[in-house]
């Protein structure tokens, strides 16, 4: 099974950053896999010449952050590139910073912070997510309403492609339309296009205030229904975000009912007024024990609390499900879903991000997701959205009977992937069918 | 030319009013932005997805390329029909589907102007932020094909901010639908930000759900004047520096200040170096703090400082900015835009570079500039019936481009590569990255058949 030269890889990262004793590998690697050796590159050069040997042997290669995740190997390589962390600048005149790929994001987060700066993207992994997979996954968190989603953030990279060649790509210039836009095409591509091995990321300058506020509620309808009321108000927060009963005691502890969590950066000197409209939104919605938290230690508190249940989640994406519908929709859909879960307010998890429209459940055992997917995307759909990313596209496509959208679509993501990789050589673990 | 039976078939697909062959129609399709012209066999305006679809198949049967053109006032020969080619016009396609502000979406075809959509969003107290100087004539799928800026972008970004999903025609005549009306709901690639920015060569955009965002309470708008140019990018710096990002920080130098004084009598000193054009936005609140920092800021070393007091003085500070370009006309009959972009540091060194290009090639330019993006636009003014100056203008635009690398920097940040700048392709990217252009491009088209040779040659 061992098809991969390992006295090569030694020789390329040296014998150290070679791992193939199982017991050694295992804290490595994710899922049911069984790649015959992790190594950990230093350096892009390396990178390269792991990847052009990989072709040469035609073995797989899965990357990952700290942890690969072996999906789809069978032998093959798995790729850590947590060596791979340093912050090659920080760039204060142009707000840019250029980084490797295995920083993991809260370091980063700290480094920035300490310059005085701001790096909004926030992945549901806080405690393990390398900087190198949150542009590999792409995605929006509950701030994207207001700092646009993780691509939003990309200026540049360089990469090893599939065939070991290294691309390098982007400036610091935060307006550029040169070329095909590669930069942000390559954001979500999840390995399939090549690995990155520098990033060059857009800040901004630190949020000087932040503020909450917080409510409870014994019903999710009502709570939800005060983010409508501050839609209508023209209200934006940084973000507008609800808990059911069942996830809001695991942020704070101690809650009882359904938390609601609103978070203000910036308004510097709006903020308190924006706080005191919001809390009287939440106060006269029904909400209880509403509260203004300006004490920075409490902020931290309440979004750590928010991150952490969040996290979680992310943790089991099969027994999850995750769907968008226009924010004013929410009312409406959560209503009609109720139809299909029973009570949300005691199902095992319901997350909303209010700007954003989107939820996520947490299903109970024994949930046949897919049959739920197809039911929950109708609602979707009705009110203007869909469950989220592929599966949700080949949901609408077959609710709208278009099974000649879905094959383009597939078709041409697979024609993209398959000029990118040849050879099959990347990332054997993502599928794009749904 | 097109044959009999092509002609008439595309004239059953769209109308008999809708197929333009003659000699004197096409010549208005043959112009852009630029000064560059050409002929199409024809030239064909759909009213629905379903027509472009015929038309994108009888064209593929009949080998016959298409070239898609919104308004045409693209800058960079985007809507060129160079090789035999016929010209798909979306000036038909005007629908406003849906406007849904509690939403923040709205669902437009690719012929609605900028500026008819900001209209109807702006009663409705809301707006799309992407606002190309050109918005009264440009098209929602012309800004989409360029990826367009603005005045706005420092603070709100560009045209692939705000597109969350396309109704795309392919060049083998099937819809696809990329994003949707939400963020998160690309399947797996982000398939609408490959499209935004690609000139028309991966696939012809025939809807497009837009992000809007209420419009904001306040706004400050403020002018200052230099004695030098150094002293705008000076403010600049310090006003990032203190950690405030305005929402426009424009430039014009003092060729630029007298040209629109000819033409606009907005009072400005034509003895200044330059002026900066400064807003801010949000909470009304949250306004003084920031004009305070930013008086400060520009007081130290503008020769004047002001703050507009009122609408009428807000229009005045902008009277000539918006008519900049036109305004150069006064003193050279033609005028070439560059769009050079650097890092914001570099922009001091990319204005002297400006500055010694003019001197050693013997020409005129006038720059105005989106200051905080470090964008420029150097604005090189010639006579095009000298045959000898043209080429001269030439060279000095290349020199701007090579100066735009050797900052650091790209030789377009908002008007597109098209045929134009498609040369200096070869010096900005690496071969890897032309390669990963070209793998991009026969995934969606690898016949060639949506404008052909724009960009770069396949
Ligand atoms: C704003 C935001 C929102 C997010 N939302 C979600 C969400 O809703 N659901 C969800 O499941 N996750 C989400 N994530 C991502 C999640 O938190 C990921 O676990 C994390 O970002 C990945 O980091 P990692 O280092 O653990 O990557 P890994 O788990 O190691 O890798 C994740 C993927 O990225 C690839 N990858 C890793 N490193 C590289 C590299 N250097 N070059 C190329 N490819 C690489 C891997 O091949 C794999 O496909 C979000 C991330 C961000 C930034
Ligand atoms: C006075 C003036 C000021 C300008 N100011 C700015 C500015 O501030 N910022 C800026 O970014 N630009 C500016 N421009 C450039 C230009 O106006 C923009 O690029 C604009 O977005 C082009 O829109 P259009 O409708 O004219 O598109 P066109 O010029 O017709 O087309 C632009 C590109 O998009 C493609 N295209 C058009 N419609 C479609 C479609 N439906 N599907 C697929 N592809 C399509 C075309 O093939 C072409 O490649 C300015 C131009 C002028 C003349």
């Amino acid at each position: 099974m061992s098809n991969v030269n390992i006295s090569k890889l030694k020789a390329i990262v040296g014998d150290n950053n070679v791992i193939d004793s199982p017991s050694e590998m295992a804290k490595y690697l994710k899922g049911k896999g069984k790649p015959a050796v992790v190594v950990l590159p230093g350096n892009t050069s390396e990178v390269s010449s792991i990847v052009k040997l990989a072709n040469e042997q035609n073995v797989k290669i899965a990357v990952g952050g700290t942890v690969a995740g072996t999906k789809g190997l069978n032998g093959g390589i798995a790729m850590v590139m947590s060596r791979m962390n340093r912050i090659l600048e920080m760039d204060h005149l142009n707000l840019v910073a250029h980084v490797e790929p295995g920083l993991l994001h809260k370091e980063f987060l700290l480094k920035v912070g300490e310059a005085g700066l701001n790096f909004p993207p926030e992945p549901y992994e806080v405690e393990t997510s390398s900087i190198g997979g949150c542009f590999a996954i792409g995605d929006s968190d509950s701030k994207s309403f207001e700092y646009g989603p993780t691509r939003t953030f990309l200026l540049g990279f360089e990469m090893v492609l599939p065939t070991g060649e290294i691309l390098e790509i982007g400036n610091k210039c935060i307006k550029n339309v040169s070329g095909l836009d590669f930069i942000h095409f390559a954001v979500g591509s999840q390995g399939t296009f090549g690995i990155f091995t520098k990033l060059l990321v857009k800040l901004l300058p630190v949020q000087e205030a932040k503020r909450a506020v917080i409510g409870t509620f014994t019903s999710i309808h009502k709570a939800n229904a005060t983010f409508n009321t501050l839609i209508k108000r023209n209200v934006q927060p940084t973000r507008m975000n609800l808990l059911n009963a069942s996830l809001a005691k695991n942020a704070i502890s101690g809650t009882e009912g359904q938390l609601v969590i609103i978070d203000l950066q910036g308004f510097k000197e709006s903020g308190k007024n924006i706080a005191n409209e919001i809390a009287a939104v939440l106060t006269l919605g029904g909400g209880t024990d509403v509260k203004i938290i300006e004490d920075e230690a409490e902020y931290d508190q309440v979004i750590n609390g928010w991150l952490k249940v969040r996290a979680e989640l992310n943790g089991k994406p099969e027994q999850t499900l995750e769907f968008l519908v226009g924010p004013a929709k929410m009312p409406q859909a959560l209503t009609q879903l109720e139809a299909l879960t029973g009570d949300l307010g005691a199902y095992p998890g319901v997350v909303v991000e209010g700007l954003l429209g989107y939820v996520c459940l947490a299903l109970p055992e024994g949930t046949d997701k897919l049959a739920l997917a197809a039911k929950v995307n109708k609602l979707a759909m009705s009110l203007g959205g869909n469950i989220k990313g592929l599966l949700g596209h080949k949901l609408k496509a077959e609710a709208y009977n278009d099974a000649e959208m879905w094959q383009q679509t597939i078709g041409l993501l697979q024609e993209l992937r398959q000029q990118f990789d040849p050879k099959g050589i990347l990332s054997p673990g993502v599928s794009l069918e749904a | 030319m097109l044959s009999q039976t092509v002609v008439n078939r595309l004239k059953e697909i769209v109308g008999e009013k809708n197929v333009v062959t003659d000699k004197v129609g096409l010549l208005t399709y043959g112009y852009d932005g630029t000064l560059l012209s050409g002929e199409a066999l024809g030239v064909v305006s759909p009213h629905t997805t379903e027509e472009v679809v015929e038309i994108v198949k009888l064209m593929n049967e009949h080998n016959i390329k298409l070239v898609p053109r919104g308004a045409g006032t693209n800058e960079s020969g985007g809507t060129i029909p160079t090789q035999d080619s016929v010209v798909i016009s979306f000036t038909k396609m005007t629908k406003i589907h849906e406007i849904d502000t509690e939403n923040f979406v709205a669902v437009v075809e690719p012929g609605v102007i900028n500026f008819d959509l900001q209209v109807e969003l702006e009663k409705r107290n809301c707006y799309f932020p992407p606002d190309p100087s050109s918005y009264k004539a440009s098209t929602i799928g012309g800004n989409v094909g360029e990826c367009s800026g603005g005045p706005k972008c420092f603070k709100y970004g560009v045209t692939r901010d705000y597109i969350l999903g396309l109704e795309v025609v392919l060049p083998n005549g099937k819809v696809i639908q990329t994003g949707g009306r939400n963020f998160q709901s690309e399947p797996a690639y982000d398939l609408t930000r490959i499209i935004v920015g690609a000139e028309g060569t991966l696939g012809l955009v025939t809807k497009v759900f837009v992000r809007i965002i209420p419009l904001p309470r306040a706004k400050k708008t403020m002018l200052a004047i230099y004695d030098k140019v150094e002293d705008a990018s000076q403010t600049v710096a310090d006003i990032v520096a203190a950690g405030i990002i305005p929402t426009t920080l424009e430039l014009m130098d003092n060729l630029l200040i007298n040209t629109t004084e000819d033409f606009s009598h907005a009072g400005l000193p034509r003895d200044a170096g330059a002026v900066l054009i400064i807003e801010v936005d949000g909470y009304p609140e949250d306004m003084d703090p920031q004009v305070k920092t930013i008086s400060e800021i520009c007081n130290k070393i503008a020769k004047e400082f002001k703050i507009a007091q009122s609408a009428a003085e807000v229009d005045q500070i902008w009277t000539s900015r918006r008519c900049a370009f036109g305004s150069v006309a006064r003193v050279r009959p033609s005028y070439g835009v560059n769009d050079i972009t650097v890092p914001r540091s570099n922009f001091p060194k990319a204005i002297q570079g400006v500055l010694k290009v003019a001197k050693e090639y013997g020409v005129t330019i006038g720059v105005v500039a989106h200051a905080g993006d470090g964008n420029l636009h150097p604005l090189v003014l010639f006579d095009q019936r000298n045959k000898e100056e043209v080429e001269t203008v030439h060279a000095a635009e290349k020199a701007l481009c090579m100066m735009a690398l050797d900052l650091d920097g790209t030789v377009s940040g908002e008007h597109g590569i098209g045929l134009v700048k498609k040369k200096y392709l070869d010096s900005e990217f690496t071969p890897a990255a032309m390669g990963a252009f070209r793998k991009i491009k026969r995934s969606f088209d690898p016949s060639n058949r949506f404008n052909p040779g724009k960009v770069f040659e396949l």
